[in-house]
């Protein structure tokens, strides 16, 4: 039997680091074990979302009451990770607005319509024409006729943000074990999670994205997390010109530039993927789709060079956050961010931490208690 | 034939040969450095083959372009290449998209490929061949860039021979096509300057070749330090020299030979570092490569005493320990035996053994296996040399060391495999394993203690795209990185252009050794698409061309 922890967490990505971070800080011993195959978080490229994602609503038009409840954790998110970017010593994080790209009369007027949406759920909005729009961003092509800016939305570098975060964990003392956690026994006792070894802890944190169905499958609940296997691409470096995280109203796509001069081309195109611990492979029509619409968005990335694409793992659940203990009183807790999991993380790990701790909440976390998945 | 061009760089005019790279252009005309990277370091060519993405220039308001890939035109502008370049879409290329669907593609036009390329058109295949370079023939046949000069020996007749025998027969070269994308099917995607294509063959020959390692030293990143083969192309294919002083260290006849061939062009041979003990040491090896190829082994008795005649002796057990910028002149400081030396030059050649260029193979799903004695990945092949993925073959020297004779051979049975011809006869596999035999006994004869880079400097670069030191890798191990995707991840190692082809066989090596693990597939970065950096236009016109259906339905 390894140590005894004030908290265990299972799932070593960005949620629950933050988890950890927030107990450690707090003086509790904490382990994370980690699986250490298809993290979403290693794959994650820094996007800092706010507005409804069209994908989302498009993909998944019956999830989208539960997306537009979750907005004001949306705001909460990238305000913690601006508490992060503070803490760590800065991780690149800008919050320049994001901007969603219109290229038809039909689209501004579900810009309009979505932004009416968000004013209201506290989101600082506006709607920009061509004019307006071109003067903030003179990187975009002919054919985009307007956009929604959504002042909050931003972006950081993944790499540095988990590298740093990994760091200040080791400073804190978080062990960080290497194993697969199969099942997690309740009774007798305290709680235990079963891998190679048994790992007992006075409170066990799942925060496992897609690995989660299988290990509250004992618990009592039936909490399906289907793994999606997306597309990113990367460029060499140009000049620092696109300053917004950019996406568009009806296509997927999300399109930003890291510091370092790299475009960064994602927002959700397929990969595949055999099974949920396969290596997510990439797919030819979503990388041709992909960087051929990011090219006519923005002309002028036309002559850089994309170096890599890589496929990543994002867990949508049913859109909305789960956070808290699975029964009340229960010594095991969830957190899931339930879509845009490397926005959401920090906030939602730290949440699920000070609840186990007892400590008051950053947010209100009723609306996201996992009493929904109760089997 | 001696027609001459004018191009600018930097603003500065200059003249050069028709037909020869800019790198050989500026080599020619006195530069070295073509670019700054991110941490305003210097660099200039270093692979000569279009691998290492250090030589790139902007050219014609066109950033981000290979030097030593690009021929040199009249009326050319050519500027020192800056890390960020502006974001312009005006002068991006427009290609024309094409999809072709012959019997047999063959990816490679060396040896091998147009081994292959001849012995499927004799089964009356329609064939295809891409090769990278403007020229075919491949690193062993190096061609002239210039059509109308002659060969400059035996080697290079020979390659021209098979190349016009090629055409002859009906094989299709494409010539400066890149392959980038590599998908299930197998379906191919590659393009030219004006073109680009996606290729679904009924058959598919990897003849991709290997490509040079390196050394990683202090200094191996500096301008003027490139492999043996990138100066060998600069004098084979276009006629200029490396520098007036060269320096040259390695493993491997290549070492000796081209030290010979700079010779004979005018070059003073300051050092020739072989790593292995001399020859006459292993009389085992000798006598094994004696009998199994008298030609070749006469050809390296022939190489050595013309490197004598001219006053050139070979180091053994020599290798380099550092390079550093003096002025114009590169100083490298080498060991010989146990003594160390210094050496004023203008340019560093190092060649320590082979990689396999597998891209491709690895991309398809190839089932792979390590050979320990060489440290590269191997697909592995059945009699016909078809891999694991039905329809798809391996040849020559991306399949591990072979050489250029064995490659002729496994071109041959792989060509007439792919188009449906008949298995291999017992003479093609007699002469194989004579040349495998051959190939053996020489790899024996100079076997050495290769550098590693456990026992670098910290401040050694390991990966020269994003500038990552050996010491950054061991903080990254130290901190609890436990695999080569962590270690990427943590310090950016293999996440350049050159997309981890140099770092990654040295570290996979490197955690092998620290982790007590055996070396696997699963030890190098994962294979992605792009096989090769491809600009944002030419994926976006191969994505126009294959949402419209095809002309026939």
């Amino acid at each position: 039997m390894a140590d005894l922890f004030d908290l265990l967490i299972i799932g070593g990505g960005i949620t629950g680091q933050c988890a950890a971070l927030t107990a450690a800080v707090a003086g509790a011993k904490v382990g994370i074990v980690d699986f250490g195959q298809n993290a979403g978080s290693h794959a994650n490229a820094g996007s800092l979302h706010v507005q409804l994602q069209s994908r989302f609503l498009r993909l998944n038009p019956h999830l989208a009451e539960n997306v537009e409840s979750s907005l004001p954790l949306y705001l909460a998110a990238v305000q913690e990770w601006e508490a992060l970017d503070t803490q760590l010593g800065g991780v690149e994080l800008s919050r320049e607005g994001g901007l969603m790209l219109a290229e038809s009369a039909d689209q501004m007027v579900f810009l309009r319509q979505k932004a009416e949406r968000e004013a209201r759920k506290g989101l600082a909005v506006d709607i920009l024409e061509r004019d307006a729009l071109g003067r903030i961003a003179p990187y975009l092509g002919p054919s985009i006729v307007g956009a929604e800016l959504c002042h909050d939305e931003g972006k950081l570098n993944p790499l540095i943000a988990n590298k740093k975060l990994n760091a200040r964990l080791g400073e804190l003392g978080v062990r960080q074990i290497a194993d697969r956690i199969d099942r997690i026994d309740i009774e007798p006792g305290k709680p235990a999670a079963i891998g190679q070894t048994r790992y007992e802890a006075s409170h066990i944190l799942i925060a496992a994205a897609w690995g989660t169905e299988v290990l509250t499958e004992g618990l009592g609940l039936r909490l399906p997390t289907p793994p999606e296997p997306l597309h990113m691409n990367i460029t060499e470096p140009g000049e620092y010109a696109i300053k917004h995280l950019v996406q568009h109203a009806e296509r997927s796509i999300t399109l930003k530039q890291f510091r370092s001069g790299q475009v960064v081309i994602g927002g959700g195109w397929p990969a595949q993927q055999e099974h949920a611990e396969a290596t997510p492979r990439v797919r030819s029509d979503s990388f041709l789709g992909n960087v051929a619409l990011a090219a006519a968005i923005a002309p002028g990335i036309a002559q850089l060079r994309i170096l890599r694409t890589w496929a990543g793992v994002n867990t949508p659940v049913d859109g909305k956050a789960t956070i808290g203990p699975i029964r009340p009183g229960a010594p095991v807790s969830l957190a899931l961010p339930g879509d845009a999991g490397y926005t959401l993380g920090p906030i939602v790990g730290r949440c699920a931490a000070e609840m186990i701790l007892g400590m008051p909440t950053q947010i209100d976390p009723e609306p996201y208690s996992p009493s929904r998945w109760a089997a | 034939m001696n027609e001459t061009v004018e191009f600018t760089f930097d603003g500065i005019t200059l003249t050069a040969r028709k037909d020869v790279s800019v790198a050989a252009a500026l080599t020619g005309a006195g530069h070295r450095q073509f670019r700054l990277t991110n941490g305003n370091k210097p660099r200039g060519i270093f692979c000569g083959i279009g691998v290492c993405q250090d030589c790139l220039l902007t050219i014609d308001g066109r950033p981000n372009r290979r030097a030593c890939m690009t021929p040199v035109e009249d009326g050319m502008r050519v500027e020192t290449q800056i890390a960020q370049a502006p974001l312009v879409a005006q002068n991006a290329a427009q290609k024309t998209a094409e999809r072709r669907a012959p019997d047999v593609l063959i990816v490679g036009g060396g040896a091998a490929g147009l081994a292959a390329g001849i012995a499927a058109r004799s089964q009356g295949a329609d064939v295809l061949l891409l090769d990278e370079r403007k020229v075919a023939g491949g690193q062993y046949f190096k061609q002239r860039a210039s059509a109308h000069s002659d060969p400059v020996d035996r080697q290079q007749a020979h390659g021209a021979n098979l190349i016009d025998r090629a055409r002859a027969r009906g094989v299709e070269i494409l010539p400066g096509a890149e392959v980038w994308g590599a998908f299930e099917g197998p379906e191919i995607m590659a393009s030219t300057e004006t073109h680009t294509y996606a290729l679904k063959p009924g058959a598919l020959i990897v003849a991709t070749g290997a490509y040079e390692r390196p050394i990683m030293i202090p200094g191996w990143t500096l301008p003027g330090v490139m492999t043996v083969g990138a100066a060998q192309t600069l004098w084979r294919s276009y006629g200029v020299l490396p520098g007036k002083r060269v320096a040259i260290f390695g493993n491997g006849p290549l070492c000796a030979q081209v030290a010979l061939e700079l010779s004979k062009g005018g070059a003073e041979i300051t050092v020739l570092g072989e790593a292995a003990p001399p020859g006459w040491t292993r009389p085992g090896a000798l006598l094994s490569m004696a009998s199994n190829d008298r030609l070749l082994a006469a050809k390296g008795v022939g190489m050595l005493l013309g490197l004598r005649r001219r006053g050139i002796f070979v180091s053994w057990r020599a290798q380099p320990l550092a390079i550093k910028e003096d002025g114009d002149k590169l100083i490298v400081r080498y060991q010989v035996g146990g003594a160390e030396h210094k050496a004023s030059v203008d340019a560093v050649c190092l060649n320590f053994g082979f990689q396999p260029q597998n891209e491709i193979l690895r991309l398809l799903g190839a089932r792979m296996r390590f050979d320990e004695r060489f440290g590269q990945v191997r697909p592995e092949r059945n009699a016909n040399l078809e891999t694991s993925v039905s329809g798809v073959y391996a040849v020559g020297d991306c399949c591990g060391l072979g050489g250029a004779h064995a490659a002729l051979i496994e071109g041959h049975i792989a060509g007439i495999a792919a188009s449906g011809g008949a298995d291999p006869t017992p003479r093609d596999f007699a002469a194989l394993s004579r040349h495998r035999r051959f190939q053996n006994a020489l790899w024996r004869l100079y076997a050495a203690d290769m550098p590693e880079i456990e026992h670098a400097d910290g401040e050694t670069v390991i990966c020269r795209c994003e500038e990552v030191t050996c010491g950054a890798v061991d903080d990254a191990l130290s901190a609890g990185a436990r695999d080569i995707g962590a270690i990427k991840r943590a310090t950016r190692v293999g996440m350049g252009r050159c997309q981890g082809r140099y770092c990654a066989p040295a570290l996979a090596d490197y955690l092998a050794k620290k982790s007590g693990r055996k070396v696997e597939d699963r030890s190098f970065f994962a294979p992605q698409v792009p096989i090769k950096p491809v600009d944002v236009a030419t994926v976006a016109a191969t994505e126009v061309l294959l949402n419209t259906p095809p002309a026939d339905g």
